[in-house]
């Protein structure tokens, strides 16, 4: 008896006392439970402190398996009642059956309130206990898609980002500014430790560690001259890419990429249906065409050779040439696209009527490394070093690039289509704003970016702008010809008086992107894909002293001066909000007019060439290039 | 038959553990189930009828009560016939009568009642040895309470009068060789029970029992719930309802057969100590009033009261443990239960009648 007595105290000493610690572990273990409480994102601000990006409050629903008898049927039941797919359901479950049983696997996030009001009413009969409701914030996006691709969106950590502080199942920015700030804007989640009874409900919450918001960021983007913009698109009736810029310091103020997808569908996790249409849209929505796109710059790509040709003391103002309509180089003919010829063009001039014949002379005169050279100088070449993510690198030839691609000697000839921004050229529209800063600036390279100021939590502090990439000092009588070149193109005789701004000294340049050469869209007739050209508006405003630059980059717009009437909007806003007036409003639409092709020739469009190119489009550089047949191929 | 002289040999230090035990285990249930609930008001009842029953059985003689226990042995065979045909059925099994209000369940009467019977028909022999034939009466007069319970089926109570019927034949002489004779045939008998006798859910238990952790969330749940419980209380415990365990359900049954564990987890190892020491001295208190029984008769009954009193002590508390297969046997004076309380309770009556009685003729 005694014996039997002592042999329990013993094992209780060793149960309580020897092993005590590990049980006492074990028994909190079973009863609390930490949840993780999302941090709010940081709130996106424009440069005047309009708030762009904030986070809402939403409903997930979610399953807690741990003490489900059956999940097939809590399954089941969840799907009918709240009108979903019992097999997508049964997925996501699959997706997540690694994870510790307590963990809500999220079945409908942002629930309407409906299916909130069914589940609700089910959980109280008991008749759902295994499902929750819970309250989370979520992105909330400006509903009209606007700055989408700046803003990017936000999704669940794949398992290349978890560690480093992103835990399973945290969201994180997965595309532009949401995915480079990601550190900044993603705060720190909170923790709540609760007790649960042997069901799984909770009793009481033990603590709660709050959440800590993201942080506040201001973009240097102006949400009216965003809008401008877009309107100005939407307006125009063609997709593109936008990309207006302060020369002074690379602040980005407007960054616009068409056709756009609504952030909103990501923010509360994006079903596949979603998903899919997105991906197989022929528009291609996901693509940042501003950064990703490249295309040929066509006539925009004349300031490179007149600027290298005036820096490199090549030509000087009165440097003339006599265009006849065309020219001989390398025993070709290469056609203006004015079949009477110009007539004697200095520099000026020759950008503000575009003349092929002017250009086709100087680019010879320089050879393809020296336009490679100022392309570089001017931000063409490369990345422009926006803080977005995947830019691609725009390109522009040279001697080494092609030995080193093709293991080739350059050609003399293939300079000639260079000098006119065909050829090899390759330039997403962002190097084109970078190109127009430049040169509006008188040469200092800036780095474009998106951020002015970061609230750290004591304040705005500004953000320390990107080191210049690159600064030299043009001539005056450079800067003069060039500003006087562009800014004839849009206030004289030139193609893009459409872009003119009565007081504002607009100056810029337009230029057609061939999507596909002229033996090529005879061959490609037939087929449904889009054909017609692109257009380039690039410019800056005013003449002296500049507080803009940007391009407007039409997609199969055909005309690089139907970019004209957005920038001019844009400009009218900017204007009109530095002077306090009202802002313009764009007036609807007006009938079609007669198709001022028929009527009125093109000045930018791909001159006709005698002779089939130098360079077939075979050999472009398909490899780095994510769209060839959208190169220019001439 | 009451006389005063007697009131000066109640063991007063007995009542006094049995109360602080029956105290214990009420702070334990409220605890346990949250408070002023139905199943604390059903123990207090419990205990209140268990002190009349207590009353009632000391006041008799326990020598009358003897010599009509063939009545009384009779009368709790037929309410568990009774029982097994119209019994309330609960949890699967038919171990209650229902009379409204109150469910009386007669399997916990048996014990006290084989105790008397028993401890009759040992005590009235003239010889001092038991022969063969006094054996299997013996045997008999316990097998059929024990299969009759059995087929309720309730194993673990019916394991319980064995211990009864045991300890008396064992003081009553059975030649040791004939214990130890049934020790083999237990043991070999043990896969031919496991093979035909036992029903799934019981091979289930002793399976769990030798690994809980094949099954954590099934059987095995209770098992290892029960020395979390009891480990984590650690050794000043929790603090009166503090527990988690008990409180939160994730040992089942908390207030019932797992009482104990209740106990340990807010109370830990000094509690545990507090509570172990009451009941050794129950134990021993009781023993003396056997020794000093002034019969054979009264001797034995105290022994066949004790002895499944003690079985089930000792039981429970290592099952409570997680240190024994889980069986449905509660903690005397501590588990909640009416039946089991009053029974119990009624059976220290007996034992207190005999010490009480030592001086009387």
């Amino acid at each position: 008896m005694v014996v039997a007595f002592a042999a329990l105290t013993i094992g209780f000493w060793y149960l309580q006392i020897v092993q005590g610690d590990r049980f006492a572990e074990m028994a909190e273990n079973n009863h609390q439970r930490t949840l993780a409480l999302r941090a709010p994102r940081g709130v996106l601000f424009d440069r005047n402190g309009k708030v762009m990006v904030e986070s809402r409050n939403s409903y997930t629903i979610s399953i807690v398996r741990e003490h489900t008898k059956d999940l097939d049927r809590t399954m089941r039941l969840l799907a009918a009642v709240a009108g979903l797919n019992v097999e997508d359901v049964r997925q996501v479950v699959a997706r997540h059956r690694s994870e510790p049983t307590y963990r809500p696997i999220v079945i409908v996030e942002d629930a309407s309130l409906a299916q909130v009001a069914a589940i609700t009413a089910r959980r109280l009969d008991f008749e759902l206990p295994d499902v929750v409701v819970e309250e989370v914030p979520t992105r909330q996006y400006p509903t009209d898609g606007l700055a989408a691709h700046l803003f990017g969106y936000v999704g669940e950590a794949s398992d290349t980002q978890i560690g480093n502080g992103i835990a399973k199942g945290a969201i994180v920015g997965q595309s532009g500014i949401e995915r480079v700030y990601n550190n900044l804007l993603q705060g720190q989640d909170g923790a709540r430790r609760v007790v649960v009874n042997s069901m799984g409900r909770e009793i009481r919450t033990l603590d709660e560690s709050p959440p800590v918001e993201g942080r506040r960021v201001q973009l240097t983007i102006d949400y009216d001259l965003q809008k401008a913009a877009e309107d100005g698109f939407r307006h125009a009736g063609f997709n593109g890419a936008a990309l207006i810029m302060d020369p002074r310091n690379g602040e980005v103020l407007t960054y616009v990429s068409l056709p756009a997808y609504d952030p909103n569908d990501f923010a509360a996790g994006i079903d596949r249906a979603t998903w899919a249409s997105l991906n197989s849209d022929a528009l291609r929505p996901l693509q940042n065409r501003a950064i990703q796109g490249r295309y040929s710059p066509g006539s925009t790509f004349k300031i490179v050779v007149a600027t290298a040709g005036l820096e490199e003391g090549i030509i000087d103002d009165d440097f003339r040439v006599n265009c006849g309509g065309g020219a001989n180089f390398y025993g070709r003919f290469y056609r203006c696209h004015l079949a009477g010829g110009h007539g004697l063009m200095d520099v000026r001039h020759a950008m503000e009527k575009s003349c092929n014949v002017f250009f086709y002379t100087v680019g010879n005169m320089l050879g393809v490394d020296k336009i490679h050279k100022w392309a570089e100088k001017l931000g063409l070449t490369g990345k422009t070093g926006i803080d977005l993510p995947n830019e691609q690198e725009s390109l522009v030839p040279s001697t080494e690039w092609k030995m080193r691609r093709f293991g080739e000697k350059w050609y003399a000839g293939e300079t000639i289509s260079v000098a006119i921004g065909q050829g090899q050229v390759s330039v997403t529209p962002a190097s084109l704003a970078l190109m127009m800063a430049t040169v509006a600036n008188g040469g200092t390279k800036v780095t474009p970016h998106l951020v002015r100021a970061v609230d750290e939590g004591s304040g705005w502090k500004m953000a320390t702008p990107p080191a210049v990439a690159n600064a030299v000092v043009f001539k005056p009588s450079t800067l003069a010809a060039l500003h006087d070149g562009l800014w004839m193109v849009v206030n004289a005789a030139g193609t893009a008086g459409r872009a003119r701004v009565p007081g504002r000294d607009v100056a810029g340049k337009t230029g057609t992107a061939q999507v596909i050469s002229n033996e090529g869209r005879a061959r490609a007739r037939g087929t449904t894909r889009d054909l017609r050209d692109h257009g380039f508006f690039v410019f800056f405003a005013p003449k002296d002293n500049p507080e803009l630059a940007g391009v407007i980059f039409g997609e199969h717009n055909e005309h690089g001066y139907l970019g004209g009437p957005i920038a001019r909007h844009i400009i009218e806003t900017y204007y009109a909000k530095k002077d306090g007036r009202p802002l313009p409003v764009l007036a609807p639409k007006p009938a079609p007019a007669p198709a001022p092709r028929e009527t009125v020739p093109d000045p930018d469009s791909p001159p006709v060439l005698e002779d089939a190119a130098p360079v077939a489009a075979a050999s472009l550089p398909a490899a780095g290039s994510r769209q060839p047949a959208e190169l220019g191929t001439r | 038959m009451f006389e005063r002289r007697l009131y000066h040999h109640i063991d007063w230090g007995l009542i006094t553990a049995v109360a602080a035990l029956c105290g214990l285990g009420l702070a334990n249930i409220y605890s346990a189930t949250g408070g002023w609930t139905g199943i604390v008001q059903t123990q207090i009842s419990g205990i209140v009828l268990g002190t009349i029953a207590l009353i009632v059985c000391l006041s008799l003689d326990y020598r009358s009560l003897a010599d009509k226990s063939h009545f009384i042995y009779i009368a709790i065979v037929a309410l568990l016939i009774y029982v097994l045909f119209f019994g309330a059925v609960r949890g699967g099994s038919r171990r209650w009568i229902d009379l409204g209000p109150v469910n009386l369940q007669p399997s916990e009467f048996a014990k006290a009642a084989l105790a008397l019977v028993l401890a009759k028909f040992f005590g009235e022999s003239r010889r001092w040895s038991v022969t063969r034939v006094d054996l299997l009466i013996a045997g008999a007069l316990t097998a059929v309470p024990v299969l009759i319970i059995a087929r309720q089926p309730d194993l673990g109570t019916a394991v319980t009068l064995i211990p009864v019927a045991l300890a008396i034949a064992y003081v009553a002489g059975m030649p040791m060789r004939l214990l130890g004779t049934l020790a083999v045939v237990g043991v070999l008998a043990a896969p031919v029970a496991w093979k035909f006798a036992l029903q799934d859910y019981q091979k289930e238990r002793v399976e769990t029992f030798l690994n809980p952790e094949q099954d954590a969330r099934g059987a095995g749940y209770q098992q290892i719930q029960a020395r979390i419980t009891v480990g984590s209380g650690g050794l000043w415990g929790k603090g009166f309802n503090e527990g988690t365990q008990g409180q939160l359900r994730f040992l089942p049954v908390a207030h019932n057969d797992f009482i104990f564990s209740v106990l340990a987890e807010e109370h830990g190892f000094a509690g545990v100590l507090v509570a172990l020491g009451l009941y050794l001295f129950v134990i021993l208190r009781a023993l003396e009033a056997a020794r000093l029984a002034k019969d054979r008769l009264g001797a034995y009954l105290v022994l066949g009261v004790l002895a499944t009193f003690t079985f089930q002590v000792i039981y429970n508390i290592t099952m409570s443990a997680g240190l024994a297969p889980v069986k449905g046997l509660t903690l005397p004076l501590m588990s909640y239960g009416g039946s089991s309380m009053i029974a119990t309770l009624a059976g220290f009556g007996l034992i207190l009648n005999v010490r009480m009685r030592r001086f009387t003729n």
